[in-house]
């Protein structure tokens, strides 16, 4: 067998179906041979950058790893930016480049690059392949390494005159990698006095983030929260996992979460924070959080996640549905009355925050927009949403009764990321609606995979909140950098009816609050990618908002002669 | 630079990690380690008893990051075996320094007096210089150079720490 096919073969082996790619010089052999594996169906992007992050919305919609193909050097290169959006939000990803002939590689040989170099820092790991007997186990192992434990994506470097040497593979039934222990037995007795903890708080909180979508631990976090009555917030990349409109729900936390989420994170007595990691945007100044904690519980797949940014006093290493499963019989709650006070305290705050938006001011309003949109998806549909001010409107008005799927680059915060994820989600999940929502500035970054969705017919309909501007720097620099509006324009865009038409679906503009839903109708009723061009105000802004470099206790709200 | 054995300041980090033998794992390891904002005082590599394993001596300043989180992130790399840090355990550990002194007659030898001395050893003999070794703990290691100073150091090598867990054994693996 040639290097070529048993890589092919090696896919089969580990149940792919689809691919996204381009062929170029270096993996041209792999691509001769792509034709007599019916079963491998390949999707033909517009741009590397497109493949990778089709892979990485593939992933987590579908739950099975992403692949891509890229040949060496710009091809590769291409994929990176994409790699880094799914290893900050731990997806698994397998992505197979090209590289030069082994004998030229270091020779700065033509679309020659140090793919391995680049995607150290990105990747979960990284294989160079310079002898076709190594092909099997090393994609095996990739496989192996990006699904388990916490996932995240691997590269395969592999090199041209090897995929076309051959030789007969040997498939290996276990994986050898001493130095990876990627799954931990959670300690039951760290979970039983997380339980006992849970119960004898006076005002304990749940924060949930992508840990638990990732595990699918979503109905044992309901239990947990139900069984020890605690009300549950998610982080941004959590939203989803817990159903926003149940009586525990605190939604979405951070420093752009809503304010009943921020007061009881700032008063709670107990956190038990679960596959999440704390990060900077979760805590903003991580001084003056949560800083009347008595009890921080810890649940995360990963070891080195456990005191990296906050020092817990209950440290539970374990994928997040197994040790929510485990402490479940354990969970119970010791003081109602107590906890009752809590939680109406919780509900005046809910009342006094509530989520706002500027409604008189004659402009199309994004809220508006996310609103009918959201009572379009009915619980089922999967959002993407790309990154900026369209991503935080799409994340607090999510209105779903029970758990869901909101994907969207938190970590690395790609723009661009949303249209070609959106794609890949369709492509795992032909059975579920898909609605992406872009801004115009990240949708252009990678607008050319339309001709993806067209070819494809992709049901995927974009709902772009077009203010002809950088809205999230907009906003940001004329509440925190004195107001100067520095290079935020985009005035200059395409008129994306015509760009709509001109790649071969339909496109529509809307301008005025009556036509959010004849808009959404015929989307709906229209087979295939649709496009709409929603013109909303131009100086709409994301609230809550906590100031950079201020506590969650800063937050600012839009003031009510607004709203 | 590192400081004396048992008074390493907090933020620096003494461990020693088993490697798989493969191309490209220091570049992983020192990656991290620059990524992580953390910063590499020493660094000595040598082959183990098992072939294709490799072990490492780091001394490792943790920078603004949490001291537990060298440890813990060498020990995410695929190719990182087992990972210890002995910076509170106790320990053994050794450095090899390679002093060239321009050094003739009558101060050739009070020179190479005081290498007795300190138990180095007179390894290389030339016209105008000679070449001494000597091995030890770091503060030994300073004291030796220190009473050197006054003749004249030409070329210094020093290897860095190499260092092994004193005592009962690191794993429970083993002893079995």
């Amino acid at each position: 067998m040639t290097g070529a096919d048993i890589v092919l073969e090696a896919l089969q082996r580990e149940g792919v179906d689809r691919i996204f790619g381009y062929p170029g010089g270096a993996n041209l052999p792999i691509y001769q041979q792509l034709p007599r594996y019916p079963k491998l169906e390949h999707v033909l992007v517009r741009h590397e950058q497109g493949a990778a992050h089709m892979a990485d919305g593939y992933a987590r919609a579908g739950g099975r790893p992403g692949v891509v193909f890229a040949t060496s050097g710009p091809g590769a290169l291409n994929t990176i930016t994409g790699l880094c959006t799914a290893y900050m939000d731990s997806v698994p990803v397998v992505a197979i480049t090209g590289q030069q002939n082994t004998n030229l590689v270091g020779r700065d040989a033509f679309q020659e690059s140090d793919v391995i170099g680049c995607s150290m820092p990105v990747t979960k790991h990284n294989y160079m392949v310079k002898r076709v007997e190594d092909i099997a186990r090393v994609i095996q192992e990739a496989f192996h390494i990006a699904t388990t434990g916490r996932p995240g994506p691997v590269l395969i470097d592999i090199c041209k005159d090897v995929q076309q040497a051959s030789c007969e593979p040997v498939w290996s039934d276990g994986i050898d990698l001493p130095g990876y222990r990627p799954s931990f037995e959670p300690d039951l007795s760290k979970l039983e006095e997380a339980a006992a903890a849970l119960a004898r708080a006076d005002r304990p909180v749940i924060l949930a983030g992508h840990g638990v979508i990732l595990s699918g631990g979503e109905e044992e976090l309901i239990s947990v929260a139900e069984k020890s009555v605690t009300p549950t917030g998610t982080t941004l990349l959590g939203v989803g996992a817990f159903p926003v409109r149940h009586p525990l729900a605190l939604h979405m936390t951070g420093f752009m979460g809503t304010g009943w989420n921020l007061k009881a994170v700032q008063n709670a007595d107990l956190l038990m924070m679960v596959g999440m990691r704390v990060d900077d945007r979760v805590t903003a100044k991580l001084s003056e959080w949560a800083p009347k904690v008595e009890t921080f519980i810890h649940i995360d797949i990963d070891p080195s996640e456990m005191g990296k940014n906050v020092r817990p006093h209950l440290e539970v290493v374990a994928d997040a549905k197994t040790a929510l499963q485990a402490m479940l019989p354990h969970v119970s709650i010791e003081q109602p009355e107590r906890r009752r006070s809590w939680l109406t305290q919780i509900d005046r705050w809910r009342e006094e925050h509530p989520l706002k938006y500027v409604r008189s001011n004659g402009h199309l309003q994004p809220q508006d927009v996310m609103i009918e949109m959201y009572r379009r998806c009915d619980n089922e549909a999967i959002v993407v949403a790309d990154v900026g001010q369209n991503q935080i409107w799409a994340a607090l008005w999510w209105n779903y009764t029970k758990p869901g799927l909101f994907i969207n680059s938190g970590g690395a915060g790609t723009m661009g990321f949303a249209f070609p994820a959106a794609i890949g989600a369709k492509m795992a999940r032909p059975d579920k609606p898909v609605w992406c929502v872009a801004g115009e500035g990240g949708f252009v970054m990678t607008a050319q995979e339309l001709s993806v969705a067209v070819k494809h017919r992709l049901d995927v309909k974009v709902v772009l909140l077009n203010n002809f501007s950088l809205g999230m720097v907009r906003q940001f620099q004329d509440d925190f950098y004195g107001g100067v509006r520095s290079e935020v324009d985009l005035s200059e865009m395409p008129d994306f009816v015509k760009l709509a038409d001109a790649y071969g679906l339909p496109g529509i503009c809307v301008q005025s609050v009556d036509q959010i839903k004849p808009a959404f109708d015929f989307a709906q009723r229209t087979a295939g990618p649709v496009l709409i061009d929603f013109r909303i105000d131009p100086n709409a802004n994301v609230y809550p908002i906590v100031p950079l470099g201020r506590g969650l206790n800063d937050f600012w709200e839009l003031p009510d002669e607004y709203a | 630079m590192s400081t004396p054995n048992g008074s390493v300041p907090d933020r620096l980090r003494v461990l020693t990690a088993v490697v798989e033998d493969h191309p490209g794992v220091l570049t992983r390891v020192s990656g991290m380690i620059r990524r992580r904002g953390f910063n590499i005082q020493s660094l000595s590599v040598g082959p183990t008893d098992e072939p294709g394993r490799s072990r490492l001596t780091l001394t490792v300043d943790a920078g603004h990051a949490e001291v537990d989180q060298v440890q813990k992130q060498l020990d995410r790399l695929i190719e990182v075996i087992e990972v210890e840090d002995l910076t509170e355990a106790p320990r053994l550990s050794r450095e090899l320094a390679l002093v060239k002194l321009a050094v003739t007659g009558p101060r050739r030898d009070r020179a190479v007096a005081e290498v007795d001395r300190f138990g180095g050893r007179l390894v290389d003999v030339g016209a105008a210089t000679v070449i001494v070794e000597v091995s030890g703990e770091f503060e030994r290691v300073e004291c030796f150079l220190e009473a050197l100073r006054p003749y004249e150091i030409v070329e210094l090598a020093r290897s860095g720490p190499v260092a092994m867990r004193s005592g009962t054994p690191a794993k429970q693996e083993v002893s079995q």
